[in-house]
């Protein structure tokens, strides 16, 4: 009995451990594909990693490098008491004569296409930034701006050399799509035509290191504007210009610009001095985030010397906006000349009055998005002689701008 | 006399304070712990407004001109109003590519990457959602990065700043451990708000986010996409409706009426409730967001 015990016992426990053995076997197979699987997830892994790692843009490839690139479009559907035909002889007594307007924007009855103006800018290298504006005009290619831009200057200085905007007073500088109203204020149409004081040009600007903002700047210019100046045979236009802005509060600002511009101009053959002094004011109040309000004003006076004597005119124009939130606005704008003193012969020959020349407009805007908008303008206009008589003229338009594309944002 | 004179031009050496302009208030806040007494901390944009749409007043101008270090958010929210500052403030130290600019957008994980952008969906952000500040998890890589720029601009001070980053973040995990403990507790789950400011947080704490008031990013509300809201509402029994302190409130508060959820108005950045330090801030936002 007791044999049989043991011999069981000892079958049993061989038993025993040829089952263990193989459950330790069956364990080291799962973990040998374990291990397997592992190490090919951890292949693939790796692989994909170099995968990413790996170089997959074409050579020579530099689409990195392209400059940021905008479309802006600018039309209109307009409505105005002259026909086109005689619009395009309008006179300003005194600073525009019949036949001698340019006329850019807005010009016909019906509908108009303003320009399609590829905007670029990009950073050159550590040490310039480049901006260009093509301005596209339905019969005309035009560049806007051209202009390269230091960075990287000590002192607070920066230095900035191509075809650009003079930043004498306030709106000169800033493009026809971010103005608030669709036509240009009539002061700088008449002393500048459409596109301002924008020459060849360089210009120096200094920051002081100050707790108020206090800038100063100066340009050296072609003065190619022949309105104002124009002599060719050397660079003419000298420009200089303060600015300065407090904050009273936290959301009401202040912003206060003394300009002036010396250059020559050229009447048969004789060139003589064209001195220009302007003085801006801006004032922002903040009510939120989207909602605010703005007043800016802007005067101009030009001494322009010519053969006999010296021509003295001088106008501003006021403007009020109030942003009501991200999507509406409106605004209304005085516009005047206020000195006028100059040749005003043929006017007075042919009893034209060149008194009280003014111009009054309204706009509503509407801006479904940052980068569109729509206004709505109407201006009752006394500037202009038609015809030789003085023509009051009524002008209602609905303008659309779009910005489409890399289009950075615009200064104050 | 000579002693004098060198003691005096010594002292101003000595109390020279770096300046860091930092464009919204969380980060200065930050900046402030970690440089202390050695740095002078400027934050440009008032946290009242909307972060996108700061207005490039010429004021900043003075205040960007003499940083020494300027720390952006980046991810494209400083877009609308930083560049043309930079470029019109002529301080070489700050601008684009120098060693004084720091974008935190580079130093931590951006969430909501879209892999399709085009402005037919609105004001979206190609590099992801920039409003990181609302997760207080993320001030520990903000810290980081900002003690990491320090000790490069001003290595002379190394130890000090190294000694408050550690002291910082010492407490600031504490801070956080705490915080995570109580927003255990917090029983909204559901909610819908003005604009995506605030996914940071609701994926840290498993908040759904079911809509936003907003059709599109930066397009105001529609009375179409107001009615689709409150249906949303109404069938998956969201909790609250999350404002921020600088849109609009009509429409929040409307959808509240028609529903009965109520809205809450929840801070965006420091100081935008008035808060005054870090704490404060995310406190408000996980008391008002769970009360």
């Amino acid at each position: 009995m007791k044999k049989i015990l043991y011999i069981s016992a000892f079958v049993c426990s061989t038993l025993m451990a040829n089952e263990e053995l193989q459950s330790i076997k069956e364990q080291l197979k799962i973990q040998q594909q374990t291990t397997k699987r592992l190490e090919q997830k951890l292949d693939m892994m790796q692989e994909a990693q170099n995968q990413k790692s790996i170089n997959n843009s074409a050579s020579f490839s530099q689409n990195e490098y392209l400059p940021e690139i905008a479309l802006i479009l600018n039309m209109s559907a307009l409505s105005r008491d002259v026909k086109n035909s005689d619009y395009e002889d309008l006179s300003i007594p005194g600073f525009i004569d019949s036949g001698d307007a340019k006329l850019p924007f807005n010009k016909n009855r019906g509908l108009n296409l303003n320009y399609a103006e590829v905007a670029m800018h990009s950073v050159v290298d550590p040490y310039f930034e480049a901006f260009a504006n093509f301005h596209l005009h339905p019969d005309a290619f035009e560049i806007g701006e051209a202009y390269v831009q230091t960075t990287s200057l000590p002192y607070s200085l920066r230095i900035k050399a191509g075809k650009f905007k003079s930043n004498f007073g306030r709106i000169n500088s800033k493009h026809q799509h971010s103005w608030r109203f669709d036509d240009q204020p009539i002061i700088f149409k008449s002393l500048f035509g459409p596109d301002g004081i924008s020459d060849p040009a360089i210009q120096l600007q200094w920051v002081a290191p100050t707790d108020i903002y206090l800038m100063f700047g100066t340009e050296a210019m072609q003065g190619t504007n022949e309105r104002s100046f124009g002599a060719k045979d050397s660079n003419n236009l000298y420009t200089g210009y303060l600015k300065t802005s407090i904050d009273i509060t936290d959301d009401l600002c202040i912003l206060g610009g003394m300009s002036y511009a010396h250059g020559s101009n050229e009447q048969n053959g004789k060139i003589n001095p064209t001195d220009i002094y302007g003085i801006d004011f801006t004032l922002t109040q903040q009510f939120g985030s989207y909602s605010s309000l703005l007043w800016q004003s802007e005067f101009i006076r030009r001494d322009k010397k010519g053969e006999d004597d010296t021509s003295k005119q001088s106008g501003l124009y006021s403007e009020v906006v109030y942003q009501y939130n991200n999507n509406y606005s409106l605004g209304a704008r005085y516009d005047r000349i206020l000195k006028n003193d100059t040749d005003l012969e043929y006017y007075k020959n042919n009893n034209i009055s060149t008194s009280n020349l003014d111009k009054y407009t309204a706009m509503i805007e509407y801006k479904p998005f940052p980068m569109s908008r729509l206004r709505l303008s109407y201006s009752y206009d006394t500037t202009k002689v038609i015809n030789n008589k003085r023509k009051e003229i009524n002008q209602i338009m609905l303008s659309l701008n779009i910005a489409a594309g890399a289009h950075g944002a615009h200064d104050y | 006399m000579k002693k004098i004179f060198i003691l005096v031009l010594f002292a101003t050496i000595v109390s020279a304070k770096i300046n860091i302009d930092t464009t919204y208030s969380t980060f200065g806040a930050v900046a402030k712990k970690i440089g202390g007494d050695k740095v002078k901390v400027t934050v440009l944009a008032n946290p009242k407004y909307d972060p996108h749409f700061i207005v490039p007043k010429p004021s900043l101008l003075s205040k960007l001109h003499r940083a020494d270090i300027l720390i952006i958010n980046g991810g494209g929210l400083e877009l609308g109003w930083l560049p043309p500052l930079l470029r019109a403030a002529n301080n070489a130290k700050i601008n684009n590519g120098a060693k004084g600019l720091l974008d935190l957008s580079h130093h931590l994980p951006m969430i909501d990457i879209p892999t399709n952008v085009s402005r037919a969906f609105g004001d979206i952000h190609a590099q992801g959602n920039p409003h990181y500040t609302t997760d207080p998890h993320n001030i520990t890589n903000i810290a980081k990065a900002i003690w990491q720029k320090l000790i490069k601009t001003d290595p002379d001070n190394k130890e000090l700043y190294t000694k408050n980053y550690e002291k910082f973040q010492n407490n600031w995990q504490k801070y956080l451990q705490n915080y995570d403990l109580n927003m255990q507790n917090c029983h909204t789950k559901k909610v819908v708000q003005y604009h995506e400011l605030f996914n940071y947080f609701f994926k840290r704490y498993n908040i759904k986010n079911y809509a936003n008031i907003e059709p599109l990013p930066g397009i105001a509300p529609s009375s179409k996409h107001t009615i689709k809201l409150i249906n949303i509402i109404k069938k998956n029994n969201i909790d609250k409706i999350v404002q921020d302190v600088y849109h609009e409130k009509k429409t929040a508060k409307f959808i509240s009426s028609k529903t009965a959820v109520p809205v809450v108005v929840i801070p965006h950045d420091l100081g935008a409730d008035g808060s005054k330090t870090l704490e404060e801030f995310y406190n408000n936002i996980a008391q008002k967001l769970c009360q």
